[in-house]
């Protein structure tokens, strides 16, 4: 069975009249990005292939909800991205509302606007995507060599200054923190990479054993 | 998310944008009529590459072939039988051909069968109908329409055939069309039951795997089965003196779909006692019975296996 077929049966088993569901099932295999090979046998599909026809077939009959789980499985780096950004115009062009499962934070991270994670069954937190990835007020300052030195020279200075591998972790509560930052790695002779805002990250959600509804994940985030 | 349609899009200039959908929206029926009309596509290949078509058109045109012979021959036929060198007994008639020819209507089955209900097993398509309207009995009651009507249809083609052969045999057409027709039209509603019969033995015997080839492994040893192990209790009971052996005899499918066809139309059963005959105790009322009961109880167990069915 030919991809134009099986997503025209589709769109008919969902209630779609012959030829709505003929044109709405060329419309939607071209949205999902199969052109002429939409007439081939599904058979001889690669994995990426037959996700954009289930997608297809999902799309054809214009639903207000989309629910994917794992919508990237099984794609090479290259479809996984293609994958990504046909489901992110799903959401912004088609205005439809996606629902996407996915163990993959980064990818939810790309595409998504609000996150519900759940752990182990448990609710951790739901909130919109940005405040969970949004500036923290803590300066990341990486250099080459003799982090240890420089997080302890800016505790003496009155900072609050972590270790983290080859970062310094400078919580930004005072205006001259930059300057103090410079004059340090300048006094101690470092090799300075980078100085950057922290952004918070969705992986710290899991992190720090098992965080509660509110707890330490956005105590850290906000 | 935003109900923004046909915002500028991001991808290249085939692009016109997403278009929501505002015509009209058919209902459960409309579901399973769809699935019934893809499903007759299915079972002889429609849509689908040359390769699909070969067994189904190749099966039946051996199952008619005895029919077509006898009507390509019909003119020499009916010379031969006004001068007494043939009898009328000698040429197949609507009540007798499935007897002779079952064993290709069962290669029909074999093959196109588990066609309807393996696939959709094997590839994960039912849970995409179970989320539409379609039901679990729809899905299982339209697949057997379907079947059932591509059995019908291949089970009528030798029935026209002997019809258009009988006709041509006599020198005059409308009375013979006149004469014919009663004799032919039982073989209609006996077409009928044993599409229904055989339709829901062997979907009900395919759905149990997701795998077309076990299915249709399934379905050969049950159909040799029951053609050879009733037959072979029965000869045994009848010197062993078990009178219940019998009944077994209406187990066979194919024996008592012909013997069901005897009872429409009117014709006596063969039951000459003979070994390998059908024992004289039974009338053919009791395989119209056996057809009906073995319908009702395979329609049964598709309906519970599609009930069970983890989608």
């Amino acid at each position: 069975m030919g991809a134009t077929d099986f997503v025209t049966h589709m769109a008919r088993i969902s209630g779609l009249p012959r030829t709505a569901a003929r044109e709405r099932t060329a419309e939607v295999l071209r949205h999902v990005g199969l052109y002429e090979e939409r007439y081939r046998q599904i058979g001889g599909y690669s994995t990426g292939m037959k996700q954009r026809v289930k997608l297809a077939q999902a799309l054809v009959h214009d639903p207000k909800v989309l629910l994917l789980d794992e919508p990237t499985n099984g794609l090479d780096p290259a479809g996984r991205d293609e994958m990504l950004d046909l489901i992110k115009r799903t959401g912004t062009d088609f205005g439809i509302t996606v629902v996407v499962a996915s163990h993959l934070l980064g990818e939810i991270e790309q595409v998504g606007t609000y996150l519900v994670a759940i752990d182990a069954g448990r609710l951790l937190s739901a909130a919109p995507i940005t405040t969970y990835t949004a500036r923290t007020p803590v300066l990341a300052v990486e250099v080459e060599e003799g982090s240890d030195r420089l997080a302890a020279s800016l505790t003496d200075h009155g900072f609050k200054a972590r270790l983290d591998g080859d970062c310094v972790l400078v919580a930004m509560e005072d205006e001259r923190l930059y300057d103090a930052i410079r004059d340090t790695v300048a006094d101690l002779a470092l090799p300075l990479i980078r100085i950057q805002q922290e952004r918070g990250r969705l992986e710290d959600l899991f992190r720090d054993g098992a965080p509660t509804v509110g707890a330490p994940a956005e105590g850290s985030v906000q | 998310m935003s109900a923004t349609a046909r915002t500028a899009p991001a991808g290249n200039i085939y692009d016109l944008g997403y278009r929501h959908y505002e015509g009209k929206r058919h209902g459960r029926w409309y579901a399973v009529w769809s699935l019934y009309v893809e499903g007759m596509r299915g079972v002889w290949g429609f849509g689908r590459p040359m390769t699909a078509k070969a067994a189904p058109f190749i099966l039946t045109g051996l199952y008619a072939l005895p029919a077509l012979i006898q009507l390509a021959f019909s003119s020499i036929i009916s010379q031969s039988i006004a001068s007494g060198e043939a009898s009328t007994r000698d040429i197949a008639t609507y009540s007798d051909y499935f007897a002779a020819a079952s064993f290709f209507m069962v290669l029909f089955l074999v093959a196109q069968a588990p066609e309807l209900v393996c696939r959709d097993q094997r590839y994960h398509v039912l849970p995409l109908y179970f989320t539409r309207a379609l039901g679990r009995a729809d899905y299982a009651l339209a697949r057997l329409a379907a079947l059932t009507t591509a059995v019908f249809m291949a089970l009528m083609v030798p029935m026209i055939a002997l019809f258009i052969g009988d006709i041509l045999m006599k020198p005059d057409t409308l009375k013979a069309i006149g004469d014919e027709w009663p004799r032919a039209l039982p073989s209609i509603p006996a077409s009928a039951l044993g599409a229904l019969s055989l339709s829901s033995i062997a979907l009900a015997l395919s759905s149990f795997s997701p795998r077309r080839a076990y299915a249709a492994i399934g379905l050969v040893a049950y159909f040799l089965l029951m053609g050879i192990v009733p037959d072979v209790i029965f000869q045994v009971g009848r010197h062993a003196g078990w009178d219940w052996a019998d009944k077994l005899m209406t187990l066979n499918p194919t024996g008592a779909i012909s013997a069901a066809a005897d009872w429409f139309s009117g014709t006596p059963l063969v039951t000459t006692g003979r070994e390998g005959g059908l024992p004289a105790t039974l009338g053919a009322d009791a395989y119209v019975l056996a057809v009906v009961v073995s319908i009702v109880v395979f329609t049964a167990v598709l309906l519970f296996r599609y009930r069970r069915m983890p989608a």
